[in-house]
């Protein structure tokens, strides 16, 4: 069932056995595995189905610096259907290596393993509509996988992994048909959490006060209850609430809000192949079942460990949009776009461009002597992504030249001192705001210098072509955009010891016998992979958890 | 079952031409055609026969008319004559959830589902009646299940259905569907029940139409968007529906011509009924052939014969 809160008197209460507070990728998952389980399930969302500026602001805060880290209130949405409301969709599922804990690698791994999030992937893969949990090119197209480059060969690098793309899928509009038809599901809309009420002892949500901007007041009583808010909210929560906990709920140990991670991510250099064009494939590639795959420079587990690094892929990415020398009418047909291009895509397409008249002219002129090459362009991306349900994924230009850059995606460490805190200034409904302190570490700088350097070297020992870039630019280049927008991970880490986690290997809050979270939050490493679909994945670990534990009583 | 007749009524079904082909020249169950049977014959090969089928599908007379024929033939023959009725999960209507053979029908049904609910009474006032109603039936020779969907896909005119594609595909392979038959045929505990038949896990329609998309080769699997099946069944549909009524009995051209995309088919895809097939696993000890396979020997038999007719 879907109402709103304005449909509800106010003072009301709400029960459930179990109350989840969000309505995102992962607060969605658990409601959908939960439905026909007989358990009464309360989904508490803060928006509507749509933007609403009002609610969006509940989302602002501030940022330490905002050349590293964009406003809080971006790259993720307040609405029904969460941060899937505006979502990229790349799929690819955590690598072994990330679960462990590397001797070289601060801060540990998680108390779990990816066999333990396995049996839950397939699920994840479907729900995101990536279709088969299919990973490698081989496995996938079999004989026509086409590689990346021919003739690229790599002990360390492998370029056989693939990234799957989701549609990409809003969670609201394809599921919520099913959690409105749902008889033990419950949607309230437009119901935000002001407060988690804790008995006597500190251990134990006995209920949560829930607030609307229109002014309603309500009480929520569940058995359990799950956060389920995304990586920054989740904090911001666990730390507002401090009348039992004088440092917020989970955090006897300051730990919530730190060890706040990103990823590192960035286009560096230029590469010529010696190749003929047609022995370089960057684009996608679609599955049987229909989907956009995508294959990667994946840095093998061995070399990680041998160079004591983290994790890292790289794929071919075309010149740098904003110089019109590149001469590419469809380039400038993007630069000439940005007025239409969401904010979170054009950051990292237009870059810091201060932009000119003259060179607005100029990137005219690219469009206005190769038409044909951007109306093609422009027809495909209306029928292939407008007006598409599975939408393509994203700007792939070959280059006539055979000149590319790389664009590379690597693991940030986690580091306490990477943190959110709190604000003292309100937002509409009385609650802190938060605070954004993103941090890297020298390490993180290593492992994409290192990483680009032998990935050139494999590149010219190869004989395809040359990679070259400024070493030194390295950092420079993978902090140019700040943290990789909307990749919030590991404010509530999961880990088996209290004094460096939030959360135990089952979700749960530390020290709490009936509270969970879901989501990003709990990550205790950031891998080099987007982070939805183990969110999707350990949202239904998390599921079936709830759904034993109620059995058991 | 011992050596005897298998009378088969509505041989130009999907289930009794296969009944045909599996059983036509068996040495112990030999199936026989009785459609075109004048009334004395029908009524003497009742008499005859050890057990009755009937297995007509198609419009709603054709379903009414066949369960005439037959009762009118079975009156005054031996009361312990077995009759198994080959009805539809159409009887439940627009129902959705896990539907046993008790839940009611839900909703206005179709003439097509009102002509099962009719029929269905005329074959139970039998004692010895046995009751099935199959799910969606495909496999070979399955023309509205598979043959049309195979022409679909192929013509990229349907794929993975999105949000519309998430009802759940109650699928029986056609071969299973005749085993049910032999196998209610052979326990006289089943004379007065009703099976669900389809089988227990099955995929939803987009499950479906994907994993058959891939089996026939007809690939990528193309994502429908809304707007396209809005044309498909708005648009498109009622001139090609014209045309197959006025055409399609025409030499070569009939055969050419595309089937339209009904709004009922879009309708079934998106319906989140569940057939509850375990008192008929229980009782007739049936299991049920993987889908893989099932879709296997579907492509195949598109492959060797695409068109209709």
């Amino acid at each position: 069932m879907l109402l709103d809160i304005s449909e509800l008197p106010d003072g009301h209460e709400l029960t459930a056995d179990l109350v989840i507070v969000g309505a995102g990728a992962a607060g969605i998952t658990i409601a959908l595995d939960l439905i026909g389980s007989g358990l009464s399930v309360l989904v508490l969302e803060s928006g509507g189905p749509e933007e609403e500026p009002a609610t969006q602001n509940l989302y602002a805060g501030s940022v330490v610096d905002a050349r590293l880290h964009s406003p809080p209130d971006r790259y993720r949405q307040r609405r029904y259907g969460g941060t899937t409301s505006i979502w990229g969709g790349r799929c690819t599922p955590f690598d072994p290596i990330d679960f462990a804990a590397r001797d070289y690698a601060p801060a540990g791994g998680w108390p779990i393993t990816r066999a333990d999030v396995e049996p839950f992937y397939p699920r994840a893969n479907a729900l995101c509509e990536a279709g088969e949990f299919a990973y490698t090119s081989g496995e996938t197209f079999g004989s026509a996988a086409r590689p990346i480059v021919r003739g690229f060969a790599s002990a360390d690098f492998s370029s056989d992994r693939l990234e799957r793309f989701s549609c990409p899928t809003n969670f609201a509009s394809r599921y919520g048909h099913k959690l409105s038809a749902s008889d033990n599901v419950q949607v309230v809309t437009h119901a935000n959490l002001t407060q988690i009420v804790l008995d006597e002892s500190g251990r134990r949500v006995t209920h949560l006060a829930l607030g609307s901007l229109g002014g309603k007041r309500l009480t929520v009583r569940g058995s359990r209850y799950v956060l389920a808010t995304g990586g920054l909210e989740t904090a911001r929560l666990l730390l507002a609430n401090r009348d039992r906990h004088a440092r917020g709920i989970g955090n006897d140990h300051d730990v919530v809000g730190r060890y706040y991670m990103c990823h590192l991510a960035g286009v560096i250099g230029n590469i010529r192949f010696s190749c003929a064009p047609g022995a370089i494939f960057r684009g996608y590639q679609v599955s049987p079942e229909g989907i956009y795959c995508r294959q990667r420079f994946t840095l093998e587990e061995a070399a990680q460990r041998r160079e004591r690094i983290g994790n890292f892929v790289a794929r071919l990415h075309h010149p740098h949009i904003t110089d019109p020398r590149h001469r590419n009418a469809v380039l400038s047909l993007l630069y000439l776009a940005k007025p239409l291009i969401p904010y979170e895509y054009a950051v990292r397409l237009h870059g810091q461009d201060a932009g000119s008249f003259g060179k607005w002219l100029r990137h005219l002129a690219n469009v206005v002597t190769d038409p044909f090459d951007a109306v093609g362009f422009a027809w495909h991306m209306l029928r292939d992504r407008k007006l598409a349900e599975r939408k393509f994924p994203s700007i792939i230009i070959n280059s006539k030249a055979n000149l590319y850059s790389v664009d590379f995606h690597a693991e940030q460490y986690p580091n306490a001192s990477s943190r959110v805190t709190l604000e003292d200034t309100p937002d509409a409904l009385g609650m802190p705001r938060i605070r954004i302190d993103w941090r890297y570490l020298p390490e993180d700088v290593h492992t994409v210098r290192r990483a680009l350097e032998i990935l050139a070297r494999d590149f010219a020992a190869s004989g395809i072509g040359r990679l070259e870039y400024d070493p030194e630019q390295v950092e420079t280049e993978m902090t140019r955009f700040g943290a990789y927008g909307g990749h919030h991970i590991g404010t509530a880490r999961m880990g088996s010891d209290p004094r460096s986690s939030v959360v135990d290997a089952d979700c749960r809050v530390h020290g709490l016998e009936n509270l969970f979270v879901a989501g990003s939050a709990v990550f205790a490493t950031s891998s080099q992979a987007n982070p939805t679909l183990t969110v999707v994945a350990l949202a239904l670990r998390l599921a079936g958890h709830l759904r034993r534990i109620e059995a058991a009583q | 079952m011992t050596a005897g007749t298998l009378l088969v009524y509505g041989v130009g079904s999907p289930l009794g031409r296969r009944m045909l082909q599996m059983l036509g020249s068996g040495a112990q169950i030999r199936a026989v055609a009785a459609d075109s049977l004048a009334p004395d014959a029908l009524r003497a090969a009742v008499r005859d026969a050890q057990v009755v089928v009937n297995a007509a599908m198609g419009a709603p007379q054709v379903i009414l008319g066949a369960a005439e024929r037959l009762a009118e033939a079975m009156r005054g023959g031996p009361a312990e004559r077995p009759l198994v009725h080959v009805s539809s999960m159409s009887v439940y209507g627009e129902a959705t959830g896990v539907c046993d053979i008790a839940s009611p029908a839900v909703g206005t049904l179709s003439a097509y589902a009102a002509a099962h609910v009719a029929a269905e009474a005329i074959a139970r006032s039998f004692p010895q009646t046995v009751v099935l109603r199959p799910g969606v039936e495909y496999g070979p020779g399955c023309e509205a299940w598979s043959g049309r969907i195979a022409r679909w896909l192929e013509a990229r005119r349907i794929g993975d259905l999105g949000a519309g594609g998430d009802g759940y595909c109650n699928l029986v392979f056609i071969d299973d569907l005749v085993r049910t038959v032999l196998a209610t045929a052979q326990a006289p505990a089943s004379a007065g029940r009703i099976f669900n038949v389809a089988m227990r896990d099955p995929p939803t329609w987009n499950g479906y139409l994907i994993a058959y998309g891939v089996a026939l080769g007809a690939i990528p699997v193309r994502r429908m968007a809304r707007r396209r099946r809005a044309i498909e069944t708005k648009l498109l549909a009622p001139p090609l529906k014209v045309a197959e009524l006025t055409l399609g009995r025409v030499p070569f051209i009939g055969r050419q011509l595309p089937p339209a995309i009904p709004p009922s088919f879009l309708r079934l895809c998106a319906q989140e009924i569940r057939l509850d097939v375990r008192a008929t696993e229980e009782a007739l000890g049936l299991a049920w052939t993987p889908i893989a396979e099932g879709l296997r020997a579907a492509a195949a038999s598109y492959r060797s014969k695409p068109l209709r007719g």
